[in-house]
């Protein structure tokens, strides 16, 4: 028993690493006003250069590098858009989720099949490694969910934060005060960009050391609706990552009992199902998405 | 309003500059549709793969494809490929083709087509497949001598009669030398790729004891978790040899071009026409060489395990005191004889209910193979659709 | 505060034919740029130019081909157009689509109606199980405050897995001999197509008509201003006595609806079966929404920009056909004709003023939404 337990913990954690990245990333992207739909596109264009670089270089730190800079700049076309030029950014979110998903597969092409030399490395963390599930990990384990945790202090608990939250709910007051909106939101979407990007490379370098098309799976697509779950908080998005990713996990590990249909339908409906109780609960608290989300800034 | 007419009209001519294509002449063309893309390392590259040893083999050959063709879309890419490209001869892949291309085949008497996987046909519609029930019966009996928890481990995409097929061979195998193996499945069923899922299937099936793994996905990812845990495995479609040499014990290698170089060469000498297609229908299986056991091109079991294999002597029915080693490609042997001399589905067989599903003596037709819904004994885990 | 060195800012109302060139102007410099993109495929552009252009619009099969695949995404594109104009956010046609094909699907299989009632009975389910699963967001979204983002892309998945389900359970045919797939739908429940065309003759008419219905909707009615109302903003809306719930549940219900008919269409138009959920939506959901706002979210537009996204995908087959390209060069060149227009709308409504001299005071500052 306890060792099914730690097993299906274990897997828990591994498996919502890069749902918990691109989360954490599209939490601050919409917190500073900004929607990206790309992210599925971000992810697997991370998850190509990252195996690209890692492949020719036989290092795969210079993969994450290079993944997360280049999700990151794709997502600078997204703020180009969205933040100079003010499209509508539920287009521009999907025309860039398209471009990324289209040169991953067209550039990706040659690598499909290769053999990754190096991958990452896994390690045992001094304390955390007596934690049923925690024996031992990928490092992106430990990292997303201690990034999780800075993320969430930064946000609430610092200057910084107040800056990013106050561009998403009014920038026009932001503005008066001297903030340039247009830094804050560029920021931030080039740091969602490249969340999404090491969410990718995590994938291609560590969870399936390989790259194919596709293996990004819908992982993106999730994120979004796992950003509204959190309600726009770092720390709610460790739990509907996590959540998600058990009920993912029991999927597998009680088909022998339950029909494997409805079990597969689980993670998608079980959401619906919290968000319905603490929902009205939000909105009586006043919790609800940043004022300014998706409408792009321009002094009147 | 003025300036918006001539803009039209600019579109309109700058369109006529179109003109059609034509075909080569002289040569036979062959237009192949492929239901995934070609780089999935699966079904879709294993033809493809074929597709380039034809044109390779046949100077008088020329080839075009399609990939990632929705099921739904066939019927228009067929067309495209006749009119558009010229081709004589149309390949279509998946058994989701199967009534787009009997369509076509009515629409286009005079041109040949050939389908995988389906069973209905024209005068001028062939069907074809290779089988992998031989090599999983082979696989099977390797992965029972191999486990230590006398539990092996099974991730499919779909629970259908191909599948089962397979896994009920795989089963069968195993329990020949190893009366107490189960094996533990568990189905993906989103899609024929599903990495993610595998990988997530793969971890639940090692964690529920299982130490040797076998799967139908279209992606080398239980391999590579079965070698991150150190445990044994078997490829699916395409050599995964090289995805973990320590690893993959052997596996199922497909050799369309086998059919596809035979069909083809049929065609060209006139043997096949568009008239007479009717009854033919390929089923290769070992004894033609459309299908390979081993873990790479040449290589059935992997010398990492050959001193194990060798040394495991088992009691076999037939055989006698065996190894393991010797009693697969005595197996092998049997079944690649042209006579067919050994099937995997001889009686008597039970299902894991209890039913006598193949009487002692009698060996499952085509048709029962192909149709197959029962879970053999020793089979543990969800299988929908399964019979009374 | 200091003056910028380079600033934006709004043109007057531009003119239709504007709107036109600039349109037709961008598509064109988007595969221009694709040229790079064939040339490093080894294909020579305007070869593949010629090829597209051929497979999209050359002949009369080319155009039907591309009409077909255009039905769906004006049927989608029409609905979410009207949402839209609501500020109600549904990215879950592809799922409203899914649930309209099982609809229609049970219709033919199980219902046993006549045949002349069969089809008919096929639409009107199938749009209101597509019209019921968007409803159930709007719900959520009314009573239970779950913004329809999420709602709707979840309801995707519950979809796609209820279709997966069905296929490979309850409703698996007993002649595909296990695949997972229905029964053929008796004849009854096909669609007559146009002539030697593949084109759904009926979804074709459905198509328009659900066009100028949105678009009557949007401009002669009181629901249609109130929607606009509530679209500019829900404050607005609460202060003008709109009943902002039940506008909402309005637009699901037809944009849902619009997308079961879609399913419908499809699977009794193309299919004669359920099968595997992916090779039912293809993506139309998601392109519907694009669509829809290359339309400026006016139905009337919905027409031309879903017959360009149909060329786009019928094209892309020709593409394939002829060259053997890898698939996912049909996504970058969408991406990249959304990207030019997105770029050209910003061409049609600002200009970027550098700093010197005096301001033109005929130009206003402009802060919101593009609509």
């Amino acid at each position: 028993m306890g060792s099914l337990i730690s097993g299906i913990i274990g897997r828990t954690l591994a498996y919502s690493v890069p749902l918990l990245l691109a989360t954490l990333g599209e939490i601050y992207v919409e917190r500073a006003g900004v929607l990206n739909l790309g992210i599925e596109g971000m992810m697997s264009l991370g998850a190509l250069v990252a195996f690209a670089v890692a492949f020719s270089f036989s290092n795969p730190w210079f993969g994450v590098v290079a993944g997360g800079m280049a999700a990151g700049g794709a997502a600078l076309l997204h703020a180009l858009c969205s933040i100079t030029l003010r499209a509508n950014q539920v287009v521009s979110g999907l025309s860039l989720g398209m471009l990324g998903m289209g040169i991953s597969g067209v550039l990706g092409r040659n690598f499909e099949g290769k053999v990754l030399g190096a991958t990452l490395p896994v390690y045992r963390m001094p304390f955390l490694s007596s934690l049923p599930g925690f024996e031992k990990h990928n490092v992106f384990v430990y990292l997303s969910l201690g990034l999780a945790v800075f993320l969430w202090f930064v946000l609430f608990r610092t200057r910084w934060g107040i800056v990013i939250r106050s561009v998403g709910e009014n920038p026009a007051a932001c503005d008066a005060m001297g903030i340039n909106v247009s830094t804050v939101r560029y920021t931030c979407v080039v740091f969602g960009g490249v969340l999404a990007g090491l969410a990718g490379a995590y994938l291609s370098l560590g969870y399936r050391p390989s790259w194919s098309y596709g293996m990004t799976g819908g992982i993106g697509w999730l994120s979004i609706a796992l950003t509204i779950f959190a309600f726009w908080n770092p720390l709610w998005g460790l739990v509907g990552a996590y959540l998600f990713g058990l009920l993912y996990q029991l999927s597998f590990r009680f088909q022998a009992h339950v029909s494997p249909e409805l079990l597969n339908t689980l993670p998608y409906v079980f959401p619906l199902i919290a968000l319905s109780f603490v929902s009205r609960l939000a909105a009586r608290k006043r919790i609800g998405p940043p004022a300014s989300l998706g409408v792009p800034y321009k002094r009147e | 309003m003025k300036r918006l007419v001539v803009a039209l009209l600019i579109c309109a001519v700058f369109l006529w500059f179109v003109v059609s294509g034509n075909a080569e002449e002289g040569k036979l063309k062959v237009g192949f549709i492929y239901v995934g893309p070609v780089g999935d390392f699966g079904w879709s590259y294993a033809h493809d793969q074929a597709r380039q040893i034809v044109e390779a083999t046949y100077p008088w050959i020329e080839t075009v494809y399609v990939e990632a063709v929705p099921e739904g879309e066939v019927e228009g890419v067929i067309d495209r490929l006749i009119n558009q490209e010229g081709v004589d001869i149309v390949v279509t892949t998946s058994f989701g083709f199967m009534d787009g291309t009997l369509a076509a085949a009515q629409r286009y008497p005079d041109k040949i087509f050939f389908h995988c996987s389906g069973f209905k046909r024209a005068p001028n519609m062939a069907t074809y497949m290779a089988d992998f029930h031989q090599v999983y019966y082979l696989n099977g009996i390797i992965a029972g001598a191999l486990t230590k928890t006398n539990k092996l481990g099974y991730v499919g995409a779909f629970p259908i009669p191909e599948l089962k097929r397979h896994i009920n061979a795989f089963t069968l195998g195993a329990r020949r030398v190893n009366p107490n193996a189960q094996v533990l499945v568990r189905w993906l069923q989103t899609s024929w790729y599903d990495p993610a899922g595998a990988k997530e299937a793969a971890e639940s099936l090692i964690a529920e004891g299982a130490d040797v793994l076998a799967f139908t996905e279209d992606s080398p990812t239980v391999v590579q978790v079965a070698a991150e845990h150190g445990l044994p495995s078997f490829g699916h479609y395409s050599p995964m040899y090289k995805f973990a040499p320590d690893f993959v014990v052997s596996g199922q290698l497909v050799h369309w071009e086998a059919i596809y170089l035979d069909f083809f060469a049929k065609v060209y000498a006139g043997l096949y026409t568009s008239k007479n297609l009717e009854n033919v229908d390929y089923w290769w299986l070992l004894r033609e060489g459309a299908v390979e056991l081993g873990a790479d091109f040449g290589m059935p079991i992997n010398p990492v395990f050959e001193e194990r294999l060798k040394s495991t002597i088992v009691n076999d029915p037939v055989y006698g005191e065996i190894s393991v080693y010797d009693l697969v490609f005595a197996l092998l042997k049997a079944m690649a004889d042209p006579e067919y001399a050994f099937s995997p589905f001889t009686g008597p067989i039970r299902d894991r209910k209890g039913n006598l599903r193949v009487p002692e003596g009698v060996r499952l037709t085509m048709d029962e193979l192909i149709t197959m819904e029962w879970a053999a004994e020793g089979i543990v885990g969800a299988w929908p659709g399964e019979p009374e | 505060m200091r003056e910028p060195i380079v600033r934006i800012a709004r043109r007057l109302e531009p003119s239709p034919e504007m709107v036109f060139l600039v349109s037709v102007g961008s598509v064109i410099f988007a595969f221009l740029v694709s040229g790079f993109l064939f040339s490093f495929l080894g294909i020579f552009p305007t070869e593949a130019y010629r090829v597209f252009l051929n497979g999209a619009f050359g002949s009369f099969y080319a155009l039907s081909e591309t009409i077909k695949r255009m039905i769906p995404l004006a049927l989608i594109g029409a609905g979410l157009s009207v949402s839209f104009q609501a500020s109600v956010w549904n990215i879950g046609a592809e799922g409203q689509m899914l649930i309209g094909a099982i609809v229609g699907a049970w219709v033919a299989l199980f219902s046993h109606l006549p045949s002349p009632l069969l089809l008919p009975a096929m639409f009107i389910l199938g749009f209101l199980g597509g019209a019921f699963w968007g409803v159930f967001a709007a719900w959520c979204r009314n009573k239970l405050a779950i913004n329809e983002i999420i709602t709707t892309l979840m309801l995707n998945y519950v979809a796609a897995n209820l279709v997966l389900y069905l296929i490979l359970g309850p409703w698996k045919g007993k002649t595909v001999r296990g695949f997972a797939y229905t029964d053929p739908f008796p004849k009854e429940a096909w669609l007559a197509t146009l002539g030697a065309t593949r084109i759904p003759l009926a979804t074709l008419l459905l198509a328009i008509i659900a066009v100028f219905v949105c678009y009557l909707i949007l401009t002669k009615t009181t629901l249609g201003f109130e929607l606009r109302v509530v679209g500019r903003g829900e404050k607005a809306a609460r202060l003008a006595g709109i009943n902002i719930g039940r506008v909402v549940s309005f637009v699901m219900f037809l944009s849902g609806g619009l997308a079961g008919i879609a399913g419908v269409g499809e699977v009794s138009g193309i299919h004669h079966m359920l099968r595997h959920p992916a090779h039912i939506s293809l993506g139309y959901g998601f392109t519907g929404v694009i669509v829809a706002w290359i339309a400026r979210a006016n139905p009337l537009g919905v027409l031309a920009s879903s017959f360009l996204f149909g060329a786009l995908m019928s094209g892309g087959d020709a593409l394939k056909v002829s060259f053997g390209i890898p698939f996912q060069v049909i996504y970058i060149l969408n991406g990249l004709v959304l990207l030019f227009l997105i770029a050209s709308d910003q061409l049609l409504y600002y200009r970027i003023i550098f700093r010197h001299g005096h301001q033109d005071t005929r130009e206003e500052d402009y802060g919101g939404v593009v609509d």
